[in-house]
């Protein structure tokens, strides 16, 4: 991506609409390649990660045009940089998820701090770990992999979210009946316990004709259908799903489209 | 109604509401029924392994998406009054008449030719070039899709490349030693210069590569030659990465850890490899750089051209500045029409600069002397004069502001 930036747009924009505001520019401490974002309502703040100076950013949530991050986590006790990542603003935690590990640091942290839990080790089964999603509420901690290619694991598991060390996953969904071949964004949402995640087909097609969004339950365990999915198709408009947000106010699930460059809002007040 | 009867009529209607119920549960249980063509699964069973999906399958209520071209990267063969650019947000590469100049009122120029489409190996382009000789254009994939497709003039729609070469994962500047036949990609994603054959193709590899934490790549993005005085510019974000003496590094090789570094420019021998200090470096505060993006030389003027994206800039510096120097010209100003420039071509023949200006659909000229707030000398607009170019690309997450009723869109 030749201009990396963070728009934010109106909820209720439209096509071409411009966006309200943009954070940009050197200052900003941005990179391309952020693929993901997370909103804590609690403390107006977003967070995003920079994968080329291994850097977690936190932005003040009004942040706007050539404006500097409020905190940064980068050093070399960091250990790791971030692609995707989470926020828990009740427990003030950062999630971030490194093939083989889930490290977690403090969420005010700043500077080169050390994260304060990994959970890491063979009972784990974690590998190709690239996204999560944290419930603070349930105490639940979802994980995708993300691999290219043809890949046969492509999985969700879902730990505690206290979890540290070598622990075993409460659950793994995985398996053909799943439909899952790699997982980008997750999101959850704790009143229904219901885990959110796109699934973008086979890294290598353009235009892969079985991805997806799925909505599985924190219940769900082995070779498990979606309980929902909005599936690519001429009606939904969907080509390939790569970022997912819930809005539970106005029952709506916001998926960003990466064949598309685009957002799409659906109206799914059935899954509220 | 005799009580019998009615008792009898009572006791049918329990049993077929029993019935009723029974066969609901067990449906349920088996996974779902249909109506109008929807699926509707059982709920909170123990075990759903055998249930079915409910499929939603609906219109979005609202979609944001620019439905005009993203200029990415720009280059000129003046010979044949040949423009190519690649276009980031539609996924396609363009071709117009360079002397093009879309009149004001118009909507935008139709390009001379279109490639586009699943077959092309092309996707999320940032880089292209021409081979003066062929007339090939060869394309680089910023993201999504590990190629760099080379197309014949003649290439057009949904058309297969010519060759193409399996090029490392994050390319995006490209420059082009034709004295030589080697062809110079800049990496973003492992900090380093990748030297191939022009010819190469498929799996090949390259011929030597520059890396290593003595580079001082950090982020590298544009890439142009001197061939002149035989030198490598490359221009760099600053985002950096250390890695252990000895390692080859990588932003996920293990003992790396990241480091914000000023943008900069850094110099090297053309035949460069491995881990090569740069002759030198401009850097500081002075030089303007802000996301410095694609280069080109001007051998005879022996200027150095930049797109400067985040600036709404082009920059000039001579090629033999060194340190903490200010441009020698630049082209900035609500005049010129820049608007995130990415990238940028020189026509040394007809002494005109074309810049790729992705807030604005378009492509602007100047002459290769223009200084300051000045008016472009044609534009090639790719959209509608007042559109806002939205700039997504490669939208990997999405976020929701709930105070300000916002959707956060990451590129």
């Amino acid at each position: 991506m030749a201009h990396p930036q963070i728009a934010a747009f109106a909820r209720l924009a439209n096509k071409g609409q411009a966006p309200a505001r943009t954070v940009f520019g050197q200052t900003s401490k941005l990179s391309r390649t952020m693929h993901d974002i997370r909103y804590d309502e609690i403390h107006d703040e977003f967070v995003v990660g920079n994968p080329f100076a291994n850097a977690i950013l936190t932005f003040r949530g009004g942040a706007t045009g050539q404006e500097g991050p409020i905190r940064i986590i980068q050093g070399p006790h960091t250990q790791g940089g971030a692609t995707r990542l989470d926020v828990d603003p009740i427990h003030n935690e950062i999630f971030v998820p490194s093939v083989n590990r889930i490290r977690v640091y403090p969420r005010e942290a700043n500077g080169d701090i050390a994260p304060i839990r990994i959970i890491e080790g063979p009972n784990t089964l974690l590998a190709n770990a690239e996204s999560l999603a944290v419930d603070p509420i349930n105490n639940v901690l979802v994980v995708g992999f993300n691999k290219q290619g043809n890949d046969p694991d492509g999985s969700i598991l879902v730990f505690n979210r206290t979890d540290n060390g070598n622990v075993k996953p409460r659950a793994v969904i995985r398996g053909p009946k799943s439909g899952i071949i790699r997982i980008n964004q997750m999101a959850v949402y704790p009143p229904k316990k219901l885990i959110v995640a796109t699934m973008p087909g086979l890294a290598n097609l353009m235009e892969p004709p079985d991805a997806f969004l799925g909505i599985w339950t924190y219940d769900d365990n082995g070779d498990i259908p979606p309980k929902w999915k909005i599936p690519v198709s001429p009606k939904t408009t969907l080509k390939k799903p790569f970022g997912v947000v819930l809005n539970p106010k106005n029952k709506e699930v916001i998926i960003s489209d990466m064949r598309l460059n685009g957002v799409l809002t659906f109206s799914v007040p059935e899954i509220f | 109604m005799s009580k019998a009867r009615r008792i009898w009529k009572i006791g049918l209607l329990s049993v077929v509401c029993a019935g009723l119920v029974v066969w609901l549960a067990d449906t349920i249980a088996r996974g779902g029924w249909e109506i109008s063509g929807l699926v509707y699964a059982g709920q909170a069973a123990q075990s759903r392994t055998e249930a079915r999906t409910i499929t939603i399958e609906r219109s979005p209520v609202r979609m944001i998406k620019d439905s005009y071209p993203s200029f990415s990267a720009v280059a000129i063969n003046a010979d044949e009054n040949m423009l190519v650019v690649t276009d980031e947000n539609l996924f396609q590469i363009l071709e117009y008449d360079r002397r093009d100049n879309t009149p004001p009122r118009a909507r935008f120029t139709e390009p001379k030719r279109v490639i586009s489409g699943p077959g092309t190996y092309a996707e999320m382009m940032c880089g292209v070039y021409i081979d003066p000789v062929t007339k090939e254009v060869y394309v680089l994939n910023n993201d999504t899709q590990n190629w760099l497709p080379v197309f014949s003039p003649e290439a057009r729609g949904n058309a297969k490349p010519t060759r193409y070469l399996a090029a490392p994962h994050g390319t995006f500047g490209i420059a082009v030693n034709e004295e030589k036949q080697e062809m110079f990609l800049t990496v973003q994603h492992q900090n380093s210069v990748v030297v191939y054959r022009k010819q190469a193709s498929g799996d090949e590899k390259p011929l030597r590569v520059l890396e290593g934490n003595d580079t001082q790549l950090e982020d590298p993005h544009g890439i142009a030659l001197d061939t002149k005085n035989k030198l490598i510019f490359v221009s760099n974000f600053g985002n950096a990465q250390v890695s252990e003496p000895g390692s080859r590094g990588g932003r996920r090789a293990i003992g790396t850890y990241g480091k914000f570094e000023p943008p900069s420019i850094t110099v090297y021998p053309l035949e460069a490899a491995g881990n090569t200090k740069p002759l030198w470096i401009i850097e500081g505060s002075q030089t303007m750089l802000n996301w410095p993006a694609h280069m080109v030389v001007h051998e005879e003027r022996q200027e150095l051209f930049l797109a400067n994206d985040a600036d709404d800039s082009i920059l000039v510096f001579r090629t033999s500045d060194k340190g903490n120097v200010a441009p020698i010209r630049m082209i900035k100003g609500p005049n010129t029409g820049i608007k995130n420039p990415p990238g940028l071509a020189l026509d040394v023949k007809n002494g005109e600069l074309s810049v790729a200006s992705m807030g604005t659909h378009s492509i602007l000229f100047f002459p290769v002397t223009a200084n300051g707030d000045v008016k472009p000398l044609r534009i090639i607009r790719g959209g509608p004069a007042d559109s806002t170019a939205l700039n997504i690309g490669n939208p990997g997450a999405v976020g929701y502001d709930t105070k300000r009723d916002q959707i956060l869109v990451p590129n």
